[in-house]
C-alpha cells in the first residue's frame, strides 16, 4: 500500500474513531485571481494556506498587493507578519494601507510568535506570513508541532492564514500552491492588473474538498 | 431604612487584602514589628491556633508557628475604605463613612427590597477580600446593631449557649462557663454582650429576620455575639474616632469597660504618635474588646452572604435582650445601672426615661435613646469620588510580577466600582512604578474603546507588565485611570468596525511588547519623494470606505525591498552593467532599464539626497532594482 494511501486510512479512521473532533468548515474567501479560485474556490478560512514562491519574482508580492485590494474592498482588516521586513508600502496604493497592519519583525521566531497571536484575533479577516526570504536554516529549524499549533490557532477563526515560503515548509497546510515561474523583464512596463490576471498559482496539495462558498 | 455595611477586625483585613494566599492562613495584626508588639486582632484560623489578641509576638507565634504576622497599614486601610464606599454606592446615593469598616447607607426611597441589595453588597465585598455583614433596620444604631449581631461567630453559638443560661449574676455561672466569659469579654464579658438570649432556649438559623409572629418573642434568630460599636455610637454624637478605649481599671468589677475604638484599633494612623501609648492602648483596647469571635466572618463558617444580613423587624425584641454595653453607658453610669441590677437594653428602657433623666441628666437621656435604638438622621454624605487614582508602597521590595498583578487587580476592581457609581468609564489608564533605585517606570494607555470593565482595565495592565523588565525592584505602585462619559454612539449597519476592540488593543499590544511598539501600526507615507519613508500609525478603530480606484493603474510588479539595500559589486563592460555580485544575489544581468536619476531635499545641509536606479533582469530569473549612491552599488529590492 503505497504511503499517501495509508495515510488516507489512517484519517478515515481517526475520523470514525473521534467524530467530535471539529471539522474544519468547508469556507472559502474568494481572491480573484482566477487560477487560484478556480482550483479551491478561494483561500479556506479557518485554515492555512501555503504559498510557495520557489522562484525570483514569481509574484509573490503581487498576490499579496491583490489580496489586499480584494480585503480593501470589504473592509477586512489585515495582517502582514513580515519575517524580514521587506514590504514597501510605496509599491501600493495608498488606499489599500488603510486596513492593514502591517508587523515588521527581526527574524522567523519572531514572526511565527506575532502570527500566533495575530491568528487567534477576532478582528482579523486575513493573516499574511511572509517568510519568503526567511532563512533556509531558520525554516529547517521551525518544529513541525508549531505548525499545528498556528492551524489550532486559526480553526476556531473566520480568517484564512496565508504563508508566503519559498519552499513546501507548512506541514499543517490545507492547501499549498506554488508560483514556480519568473517574470520577464517586458513585465516591468505591463500594468498590475493585467498581470494579476496571469497570475497562475500552481495547486500542490489539498487536504481536502472544499465546497465554494461564492 | 436604613443599612449598615460592616467590616470586623477592618485593619487586619486590610492589610491582607493586598496580599495573595493569606485568606486561608492565620494572621494576625501586630502594633508593631518589635518582639513587644501585641496582637491587635487575630483572624479566626489564627485564634483557633490559639492566637488572641494581647498577646506578644513570641508567644503568638508559639503558639502558631505558621502565624502570618502583618502591621496596620494606613494605605491599606484607605484602599479598603475607599472598596467599602464603592460598595456602598451601590446600595444607595447616600452613604456615611461612619467609622473604619462601617459604612450607613440611606435606603429611604428605595424601591426594591433591601435584604437582597445587602446580600449582593456583601458578597462583592467577600470577593475583593473584606468579610462584611450588613443590618437593615429604621435607624442608623440599629442596623449597626444588627450588623454586628449578623456576624456569623462559631465562638458566638457557643456564647449563645452560656448566654441563655446565663443568670442574673455571673456568680452563677458554671465555672468553665465564667472563665470563657472573662476570657472572651473580660471581666465585664457579661454585661457587653448583645444578643443571643433567645427565650425557648433554641438555637436559631443563621439568617435572621426578626419578626413577632416567630413565637419566641419576636426573635426568630439573634445568634451573635456583639456589641454596640462605640466608634458609631460616637458619631451619632459628633465624637467619632475620640477617646481611646478606657482603661479596664477605670470600670469596677463586672462592669463593661468602654468599648469606644473598638473598630478603629490605634495603630500607624492613629492620631497618638506616643508608641506606648499606643500599645498601651491597643493592650487596653484589647482587653476591652468583647469578641474577637465576632469577628469570624460569613465565609470562614460557611455562610453565605445572604446569611451575613440581619433584617430587624420587631425593634423591641430585638433589643431587649441586648445587653446594656451596647449602648456604651460612660463606666459611672455602668457601674451604677449594674448596682440597679440592670443587665439589658429591655431592662433600662423598661423605666421611665423622664426618671432616667431626673437622676443622670443628658447623659442619661442620650443613654435612654441609644438603648431604644435611636432615631433616623440625616447621613453625613460621602461625595463620589472625582478622581480615580490608587496607590500603594510595598512593604517588601516586588520582583515578581504576581504580587503586581495581584495588587493591580485590587485597584481595578476598586476604581471600576468607583467609576460605575459615578456613571463614568475610564479611557486611559497610567501606571506608575517607582523602582527602589529611585527611578520611575511610567506608561500610559489609551484604551480602544472607553470602559469600566474591571478585565478590560486588567488585562491591559497584565499585557504591558507581562513583558516588562525593570531595573530595579519596585517599591510602589499607582494607577489612574482618566474618567470620561460612556460613549452613546451606535455604529452604524454597514459600518465595519472592530468586533472586540479591547481584544484587538490587547492583540496589539501583545505584538508591540514582541517587536517593538515601532514595528506594529498600519503604514503611512509621508509626504516626500525620498524612498522607503514610512511610519506606522496606530489601526482606525473604523475601516473607512474604499477610494475610488485610480484612474492609471499602476505598472509592473510591487517591489520587495531589502532592508537595508545589499552592498552590491556590478561588473561592467562596454558601459553596460553585466555581472551581480551581492551576498544573497548574484548573477549574469541579461536586461537593464535606463538609469532613473532622482534626488531631494538639496535645500537642506545634511538631508539632501540623490540617487540613481536601473531595473535589471538576470540570466537565470529575477527582477531586481539596482541603486548607485555616490559611488556605491546597493540592490535595493527585488520585484516579485
Amino acid at each position: 500500500m503505497a504511503a499517501s494511501a495509508k495515510l488516507a486510512e489512517l484519517r478515515r479512521k481517526l475520523a470514525e474513531r473521534f467524530p467530535s473532533v471539529p471539522r474544519t468548515a468547508a469556507r472559502v474567501w474568494p481572491t480573484g485571481i482566477a487560477a487560484l479560485d478556480q482550483a479551491t474556490g478561494g483561500l479556506p478560512l479557518s485554515a492555512i494556506t501555503e504559498i510557495v514562491c520557489a522562484a525570483p519574482s514569481c509574484g509573490g508580492h503581487l498576490l499579496l498587493v491583490q489580496l489586499l485590494a480584494r480585503t480593501r474592498a470589504t473592509r477586512t482588516r489585515v495582517a502582514l507578519v513580515d519575517s524580514t521586513n521587506c514590504f514597501d508600502p510605496a509599491s501600493v496604493e495608498e488606499d489599500l494601507l488603510a486596513h492593514l497592519l502591517w508587523v515588521r519583525c527581526r527574524g522567523t521566531h519572531q514572526a511565527l510568535q506575532a502570527a500566533d497571536l495575530l491568528a487567534r484575533d477576532a478582528n482579523l479577516g486575513l493573516v499574511v506570513l511572509d517568510l519568503r526570504r526567511a532563512p533556509e536554516s531558520d525554516l529547517r529549524r521551525i518544529p513541525g508541532p508549531q505548525w499545528y499549533r498556528l492551524q489550532r490557532a486559526v480553526e476556531p477563526t473566520d480568517l484564512a492564514l496565508v504563508v508566503e515560503t519559498p519552499r513546501p515548509s507548512v506541514p499543517s497546510a490545507q492547501v499549498r500552491f506554488a508560483l514556480r515561474s519568473s517574470h520577464v523583464f517586458a513585465v516591468l512596463e505591463r500594468e498590475r492588473a493585467t498581470l494579476t490576471a496571469e497570475l497562475a498559482p500552481a495547486l500542490q496539495r489539498q487536504r481536502q474538498q472544499i465546497a465554494s462558498a461564492g | 431604612m436604613f443599612s449598615v455595611l460592616h467590616i470586623a477586625d477592618f485593619a487586619l483585613h486590610a492589610v491582607l487584602r493586598t496580599e495573595r494566599d493569606t485568606a486561608h492562613r492565620p494572621a494576625a495584626l501586630f502594633a508593631g514589628t518589635s518582639k513587644k508588639s501585641i496582637v491587635l486582632a487575630a483572624n479566626p484560623l489564627a485564634r483557633r491556633a490559639g492566637v488572641e489578641p494581647g498577646m506578644t509576638a513570641p508567644q503568638a507565634v508559639a503558639r502558631c508557628p505558621s502565624l502570618i504576622i502583618r502591621a496596620p497599614r494606613p494605605e491599606a486601610e484607605n484602599e479598603a475604605r475607599a472598596v467599602l464606599l464603592a460598595i456602598g454606592f451601590t446600595l444607595s446615593p447616600a452613604i456615611e463613612d461612619t467609622a473604619p469598616g462601617i459604612c450607613t447607607c440611606d435606603l429611604r426611597g428605595l424601591r426594591l427590597a433591601p435584604e437582597p441589595l445587602a446580600a449582593s453588597a456583601v458578597e462583592r465585598l467577600g470577593e475583593l477580600g473584606l468579610p462584611a455583614t450588613a443590618g437593615i433596620a429604621r435607624t442608623p444604631l440599629l442596623a449597626l446593631y444588627a450588623a454586628r449581631a449578623a456576624s456569623p461567630s462559631e465562638d458566638a453559638f457557643n456564647w449563645i449557649e452560656v448566654e441563655r443560661d446565663l443568670p442574673s449574676s455571673p456568680s452563677r455561672l458554671r465555672r468553665g462557663e465564667q472563665a470563657m466569659a472573662r476570657r472572651r469579654f473580660g471581666e465585664g464579658g457579661r454585661a457587653r454582650s448583645i444578643g443571643g438570649r433567645q427565650p425557648d432556649g433554641a438555637r436559631r438559623s443563621p439568617s435572621t429576620i426578626l419578626c413577632p409572629a416567630a413565637g419566641d418573642g419576636g426573635i426568630v434568630s439573634t445568634r451573635t455575639a456583639g456589641s454596640g460599636d462605640p466608634a458609631l455610637q460616637r458619631s451619632h454624637t459628633g465624637n467619632v474616632g475620640q477617646g481611646l478605649p478606657t482603661p479596664p481599671s477605670a470600670a469596677p468589677r463586672g462592669i463593661a469597660p468602654e468599648r469606644r475604638g473598638r473598630e478603629a484599633p490605634p495603630c500607624r494612623n492613629s492620631t497618638l504618635a506616643d508608641t506606648d501609648r499606643t500599645e498601651l492602648a491597643a493592650e487596653r483596647w484589647e482587653e476591652a474588646s468583647p469578641s474577637p469571635h465576632d469577628t469570624i466572618v460569613a465565609e470562614d463558617v460557611g455562610l453565605s452572604a445572604r446569611d451575613a444580613v440581619l433584617t430587624v423587624a420587631d425593634e423591641k425584641h430585638f433589643l431587649s435582650p441586648l445587653p446594656l454595653a451596647a449602648a456604651d453607658p460612660s463606666p459611672e453610669l455602668a457601674a451604677i445601672l449594674d448596682g440597679w441590677g440592670l443587665r439589658t437594653l429591655g431592662d433600662l428602657t423598661a423605666l421611665p426615661r423622664d426618671e432616667i433623666v431626673r437622676r443622670f441628666g443628658g447623659e442619661g437621656l442620650a443613654l435612654w435613646q441609644r438603648a431604644a435604638g435611636g432615631a433616623p438622621r440625616p447621613l453625613r454624605p460621602v461625595v463620589p469620588p472625582q478622581t480615580f487614582s490608587a496607590q500603594m508602597e510595598f512593604e517588601h521590595e516586588v520582583e515578581t510580577l504576581e504580587p503586581l498583578l495581584f495588587v493591580l487587580r485590587r485597584f481595578s476592581e476598586r476604581l471600576a466600582l468607583e467609576l460605575q457609581a459615578s456613571q463614568h468609564v475610564a479611557a486611559e489608564l497610567h501606571l506608575a512604578l517607582r523602582l527602589e533605585d529611585e527611578t520611575q517606570h511610567a506608561r500610559s494607555f489609551r484604551l480602544p474603546e472607553p470602559t469600566a470593565d474591571v478585565e478590560i482595565l486588567f488585562r491591559a495592565l497584565h499585557t504591558h507588565l507581562e513583558s516588562l523588565t525593570t531595573a530595579a525592584s519596585i517599591v510602589a505602585v499607582a494607577l489612574t485611570l482618566t474618567p470620561a462619559r460612556p460613549l452613546v454612539r451606535q455604529q452604524g449597519l454597514f459600518e465595519t468596525g472592530l468586533r472586540d476592540p479591547h481584544g484587538f488593543a490587547e492583540t496589539l499590544a501583545r505584538v508591540s511588547a514582541l517587536v517593538g511598539a515601532d514595528h506594529v501600526g498600519t503604514p503611512r507615507r509621508e509626504d516626500t519623494h525620498r524612498p522607503d519613508v514610512v511610519t506606522l500609525a496606530a489601526p482606525p478603530a473604523v475601516v473607512s470606505p474604499p477610494a475610488a480606484p485610480p484612474v492609471h493603474d499602476r505598472v509592473g510588479l510591487p517591489l520587495r525591498r531589502f532592508r537595508p539595500p545589499l552592498p552590491a559589486r556590478v561588473e561592467f563592460t562596454e558601459g553596460r552593467a553585466t555581472y551581480l555580485w551581492t551576498e544573497h544575489v548574484r548573477g549574469e544581468i541579461a536586461q537593464q532599464s535606463v538609469p532613473y536619476p532622482s534626488s531631494g531635499d538639496w535645500w537642506q545641509r545634511d538631508h539632501a539626497w540623490a540617487r540613481r536606479e536601473w531595473d535589471i533582469a538576470l540570466a537565470e530569473g529575477g527582477l531586481y532594482r539596482l541603486l548607485l549612491v555616490g559611488d556605491a552599488w546597493f540592490l535595493e529590492g527585488e520585484y516579485d
